[in-house]
């Protein structure tokens, strides 16, 4: 059943024994890899919590649930059920938030209908694009307004194509 | 968030700060575990590379990878590499490392192309098996927990396709525009 269970083992005692084969000092080696862990997580630390902070602001202001209201009923012109819509607006922001949302959805219909398979396909087919850009970008001096825009339209798009193949399959 | 700040105002002055504060807490405690997840794969990714292995797997994908990215930095093509296929497996915490890495270096040749493009296959999601959906589904008590994977699959190879067929339309706007 969960096939990335059994892969990141065999991932790990493969490449250790290939490492070891090929005489690798396996415990320097790793340990050279581990020393930059912190150094990273210090470097994207100020943005993620930037990003965290305006994201709680942004729901618990209720202003996300506005939002949800006033754009259902172009969601619907577009054939995603406007129940997933809140979903579908947290998804860009916050992984953790929009599990909470699915979790909700597929106990409130039911796992079987359609709006929680749309809502699963909406999940599953999208990324967290702002927590992303963040990490990504982070310290660059860089215009992120196009790709970010990019991004969102395509898991936008996708999401539409997703909820019109439940329909179907 | 001055919008939100206005909200708060009206409604509840008082959650304002409650909520800043459990964004920033949300972010600590992310961080710490984004730090145990780093730890494990920069580790293994380091493995990878002294053995010898990575170089082997690059040479198999680099002339996809150049044609893609219109780069020649090896070693950043070979952290995208890397980044792509842990996408594609949906390891967690593995592909923002290397994406972080490849990131860097194509911007440092001037690349903008390239981090825009490897920033978008990650942000419309590469994964190939949706194991989060399937076992919220499964805990939710779903007759067909792992039914959804088709559509799934579908959505989400048409959002990657479509947003490499953005980058790629907008860096030939971008050029008509710098070659009037």
């Amino acid at each position: 059943m969960n096939f990335v269970a059994y892969l990141v083992p065999a991932l790990f005692l493969s490449l250790f024994a290939y490492a070891a084969l090929r005489r690798v000092k396996l415990y320097d080696t790793f340990l050279d890899g581990v020393k930059e862990a912190l150094p990273l997580v210090v470097r994207i630390f100020p943005y993620l919590a930037v990003i965290f902070l305006l994201t709680a602001l942004f729901e618990r202001s209720g202003l996300a649930h506005m939002l949800t209201e006033a754009l259902a009923p172009f969601f619907r012109l577009c054939g995603i059920p406007p129940e997933i819509a809140a979903l579908v607006l947290i998804k860009p922001f916050s992984g953790s938030g929009s599990t909470a949302v699915l979790s909700d959805l597929l106990a409130t219909y039911g796992p079987d209908s359609y709006i929680a398979r749309c809502a699963s396909v909406a999940y599953g087919s999208s990324e967290t694009v702002f927590y992303l850009s963040a990490v990504y970008f982070a310290g660059k001096k860089k215009k992120l307004l196009r790709p970010v825009l990019i991004a969102l339209c395509a898991n936008f798009l996708g999401v539409v194509f997703g909820c019109f193949l439940c329909r179907f399959l | 968030m001055l919008l939100a700040g206005g909200l708060f105002l009206l409604g509840d002055p008082e959650g304002f700060l409650a909520a800043m504060l459990e964004g920033g807490q949300k972010a600590a405690v992310l961080s710490l575990s984004l730090l145990s997840l780093y730890c494990v794969w920069l580790g293994f990714f380091r493995v990878l590379e002294a053995s010898g292995l990575a170089r082997k797997l690059t040479a198999f994908s680099a002339p996809i990878l150049k044609r893609l990215f219109r780069s020649e930095d090896e070693e950043a093509l070979s952290h995208a590499g890397n980044n792509l296929t842990a996408n594609l497996l949906g390891l967690p915490g593995a592909p923002t490392p290397e994406g972080i890495a490849a990131v860097d270096r194509f911007l440092a040749e001037g690349n903008d192309f390239a981090a825009d493009l490897l920033f978008v296959l990650g942000a419309t999601s590469l994964q190939l098996l949706p194991t989060t959906v399937i076992s919220l589904r499964l805990a939710a008590g779903s007759s067909a927990p792992s039914d959804i994977f088709l559509p799934t699959l579908l959505a989400t190879a048409a959002s990657s396709l479509l947003g490499v067929l953005f980058v790629f339309l907008a860096r030939k706007l971008l050029r008509k525009r710098a070659v009037p």
